[in-house]
C-alpha cells in the first residue's frame, strides 16, 4: 500500500505526466474538430442510402480519428512517464533504499505499471469528453464499438509502458531508455512497412505490432489472440524490468534471465496465434460478412482453401484480404489461404499466365475467379459448394448515423478549459503534496 | 559476534577493489570502517548489502541479510521531490520501521524546521542529516553509513555524533564507513582498517596500536604505521 501511495505521489510530481495531460486536450481537439466537419460535410451530401452508411459510421468517421490522438500520445509522450517512474528510482538512489525492503521486484514494477495506466486513464478524460459533447450535438454513440476502441487503447498504453519500464531498467539513464523506446516503435513500423512489401511472415508478425493492434480495435474487432498477445508482451516488459531492476545481481545472470523471459514469451504468443475467438463489436458489422451469409458459410463441411496469385503490395491483394478473407477467416477457422507470387508489386508479373486468379478449392473441387470483393468471394465459395446463396436481409444493413453539424464549444473546451483544469491541479497539487 | 564477513573480494574488470576482506562485527558497537579515498569502503558496504555482486566471500552468521542489515548510501536524494516529513513517514511504513522513534529522531537531527521542504532542494548537509533519519528510522538492527559526517559542521557532528551514541547503548550496531580519521576517532568502539581493498587490522585503539608494534595510542598514526 505504502509502495503504491508513493509511487502516485510520484506521478503527480512527474512533470512528463502533466504535459502529457496539457498536450492530450490540443491533439484531441485538433483531431475531433477536424471529424466532426468532415464528418457534416458527408452527412450533408446525400444521407443514408445503403453503401453511404459506412462512411458515416461514427466510429470510422469521429471516433477512430478523434481517439488515434491517444496513439501520438502514447508513442511520443507515454513512454517518457514510464520511464521517469522506473529511472527516477535509479537516478536519485532511492532504488538502493528501496530494494533493502524484501519485497518480490517484479511487484515493485508491478506497482508502477499501475500507477503509470492510471495516469494514462486520466490523460484519456479528453477523447472520453469529446463522447460527451457529441451526444449534446444529438450525435448516436454505439457503446460497444466504443468499448473496443476504448480498450485498445489501453492496452496499446499498457504495451507502451511495458516497453519503457522494460528500456528504463536495463539503461538506468532516462536519455538512452527513450532512444532505446523510439527505436523499437519504429522497428515495429519498419516490421508493417515489411509486412505490407514481402507478406509472409512478416505480414502475420506486423499483424500484431501495436499500430495493427489498435487498427483493429479501431474497427470494432476484438481479437482474443490479439487481446492475450498484447497481455503477454506487456508481462514480458514488466519482467525485464523486474530482472534488471534487482541489484545485486550479476549482468550475465540478469542476460540469461531476460532470455529466457523472451523464450517463454516468443512460446506464449505462438500458441496465442492459434487461438481464434473474436468479436465484431462495431454497429456497421464492418469486420463480419452479413448473418445470413456467415450462417451458409458455417454450414459448409470440407475445410477450404483459397490459393491467391496476387503480390504482397498488389492492391487487389490489400482489397480482397480487408473486405472478404479477414471476415471469411472469422467464420472459417479452418480456411487456408496461400498466397503466390514471384515479386512484391507484381508490376512486372501482370502479363504472366494466372496473375490475378483466385483459385479456390474444396473437396476435389474448384473453381476460379479474379474479383477481390466480399461479394464476388461469396459468389465463388457458394458456386463451388453448391450452397444457395441467402436472401439479404434488410435488417443486416447498416444505414449510418448521419450528422451535419459543427463541433460548437469544442475548441474552447479542448484547447482553453482543459489545459486550464490542467494548470490549475498541477499547482494545487503540487501544494498539497507539501 | 553479530555477524562476520570471510573472504570477501570484488573486482570491476581488472581492478581489484576488495581481496579476501574479513572482519567481526560485534551487537551494539559502533565500528568505524576507515580508509583513504579509493580504499573500497563503499564497494565493501554496498557488497555486505546486496546492491553489489561479490565475486567471492559474503557474510556468515546471516540467513536473511535484509531482515538484518541495512545500508545507507552517501550522495543520493532519494524521492527528490517529496517532503521531508512524508519520506520519513513513508520510511516507517513501507520498512515497516521504528515509528515510535520519528520525533525523537527528527529532534536528534534537528530536521523539524525541513519537515516540508523536499529532499531534492535540501542542502548537503541537511540531506545527510535526512538519509541519517532514514537509517534510524528503518527496523533493521545493523546500520551501515556511508560517510556520517560528510558534509556536516563540527557543530552537527557533535549532534549525529551523540544521536548515533545513543542508539548504539540501546543495542543498535552501527557500521560507519568514514574517510577522516579523526572524526573516526571520536565516535567509534572498534575500527577496520582498510587500504587498497585489503583489511590492514582490526580491533580498539589500542589493539591496532599493538599490532603497528609502536607506543602511539594516536589513530592516525597507527593507521599510517598499518598501511
Amino acid at each position: 500500500m505504502w509502495l503504491l501511495v508513493k509511487e502516485w505521489r510520484e506521478l503527480l510530481v512527474s512533470r512528463s505526466w502533466w504535459v502529457l495531460l496539457i498536450a492530450m486536450g490540443p491533439l484531441v481537439g485538433v483531431s475531433f474538430i477536424s471529424s466532426v466537419r468532415t464528418y457534416a460535410e458527408v452527412s450533408g451530401l446525400h444521407g443514408t442510402a445503403a453503401g453511404v452508411g459506412e462512411a458515416l459510421s461514427p466510429l470510422i468517421g469521429v471516433w477512430a480519428p478523434t481517439f488515434s490522438a491517444c496513439e501520438l500520445a502514447a508513442v511520443f509522450l507515454l513512454p517518457f512517464v514510464a520511464i521517469r517512474l522506473v529511472s527516477g528510482d535509479h537516478q536519485s538512489g532511492a532504488l538502493k533504499l528501496e530494494m533493502q525492503q524484501a519485497l518480490p521486484a517484479f511487484s515493485r514494477v508491478a506497482v508502477k505499471g499501475v500507477v503509470a495506466l492510471a495516469g494514462w486513464l486520466i490523460a484519456m478524460a479528453p477523447p472520453l469528453s469529446s463522447i460527451l459533447l457529441w451526444k449534446s450535438y444529438g450525435g448516436i454513440v454505439y457503446a460497444p464499438e466504443m468499448a473496443s476502441l476504448v480498450g485498445g487503447h489501453v492496452l496499446n498504453a499498457a504495451l507502451t509502458i511495458g516497453l519503457g519500464a522494460a528500456a528504463a531498467s536495463i539503461a538506468e539513464n532516462p536519455s538512452t531508455a527513450a532512444i532505446l523506446t523510439l527505436s523499437f516503435t519504429i522497428g515495429t513500423w519498419i516490421m508493417n512497412f515489411f509486412g505490407a512489401i514481402q507478406g509472409g511472415w512478416w505480414e502475420r508478425a506486423a499483424g500484431y505490432t501495436p499500430a495493427a493492434m489498435v487498427a483493429e480495435f479501431q474497427h470494432g474487432l476484438v481479437r482474443l489472440d490479439t487481446v492475450l498477445i498484447g497481455a503477454v508482451l506487456v508481462m514480458t516488459g514488466l519482467a525485464i524490468a523486474a530482472i534488471w531492476m534487482r541489484l545485486g545481481v550479476r549482468v550475465s545472470r540478469r542476460g540469461m534471465e531476460s532470455v529466457a523471459v523472451c523464450v517463454l514469451s516468443a512460446g506464449a504468443i505462438l500458441v496465442c496465434t492459434l487461438i481464434r475467438p473474436s468479436w465484431d463489436l462495431s454497429e456497421s458489422r464492418g469486420n463480419s460478412f452479413a448473418r445470413t451469409d456467415e450462417r451458409a458459410l458455417r454450414s459448409i463441411p470440407a475445410p477450404l482453401r483459397i490459393e491467391v496469385h496476387l503480390a504482397p503490395e498488389d492492391p487487389r491483394r490489400i482489397d480482397l484480404e480487408h473486405r472478404a478473407l479477414s471476415k471469411l477467416r472469422r467464420i472459417m477457422p479452418k480456411l487456408r489461404v496461400d498466397y503466390i507470387s514471384s515479386t512484391s508489386i507484381g508490376l512486372f508479373e501482370q502479363t504472366s499466365a494466372g496473375y490475378g486468379e483466385i483459385r479456390y478449392f474444396l473437396g476435389g473441387k474448384s473453381t476460379m475467379s479474379r474479383a477481390t470483393t466480399a461479394e464476388g468471394v461469396l459468389e465463388s465459395i457458394y458456386s463451388l459448394t453448391g450452397v444457395i446463396p441467402p436472401n439479404e436481409s434488410d435488417g443486416d444493413i447498416f444505414r449510418g448515423h448521419p450528422l451535419a453539424v459543427q463541433p460548437a464549444g469544442a475548441a474552447a473546451v479542448f484547447y482553453g478549459v482543459w489545459p486550464a483544469i490542467v494548470l490549475l491541479s498541477g499547482v494545487l497539487v503540487r501544494r498539497r503534496l507539501r | 559476534m553479530l555477524f562476520e564477513v570471510n573472504g570477501l573480494s570484488k573486482r570491476f574488470g581488472q581492478i581489484v577493489a576488495l581481496r579476501d576482506v574479513s572482519f567481526q562485527v560485534r551487537a551494539g558497537e559502533i565500528l568505524g570502517l576507515i580508509g583513504p579515498n579509493g580504499a573500497g569502503k563503499t564497494t565493501l558496504f554496498e557488497c555486505m548489502a546486496g546492491v553489489l555482486p561479490c565475486d567471492s566471500g559474503g557474510l556468515r552468521g546471516v540467513r536473511h541479510r535484509s531482515s538484518v542489515l541495512f545500508y545507507v548510501p552517501d550522495g543520493i536524494a532519494p524521492w527528490p521531490e517529496q517532503p521531508l516529513g512524508w519520506t520519513l513517514d513513508y520510511t516507517v511504513g513501507f520498512f515497516r520501521g521504528r515509528a515510535a522513534l520519528r520525533d525523537e529522531v527528527i529532534s536528534q537531527l534537528n530536521l523539524s524546521e525541513l519537515l516540508r521542504q523536499p529532499i531534492g532542494t535540501l542542502s548537503k548537509g541537511q540531506r545527510k542529516r535526512a538519509l541519517l533519519a532514514i537509517g534510524l528510522l528503518t527496523p533493521q538492527d545493523t546500520l551501515l553509513i556511508d560517510e556520517p559526517f560528510d558534509g556536516l559542521d563540527l557543530r552537527q557532528m557533535r549532534d549525529v555524533g551523540e544521536a548515533l551514541r545513543t542508539h548504539a547503548v540501546r543495542g543498535r550496531t552501527l557500521f560507519l564507513s568514514i574517510h577522516q580519521i579523526a572524526d573516526a576517532a571520536r565516535v567509534c568502539d572498534r575500527f577496520v582498517l582498510l587500504s587498497n581493498g585489503r583489511v590492514c587490522g582490526e580491533g580498539t585503539v589500542p589493539e591496532l596500536a599493538a599490532l603497528a608494534g609502536g607506543n602511539s595510542q594516536n589513530l592516525e598514526e597507527v593507521f599510517l604505521a598499518l598501511t
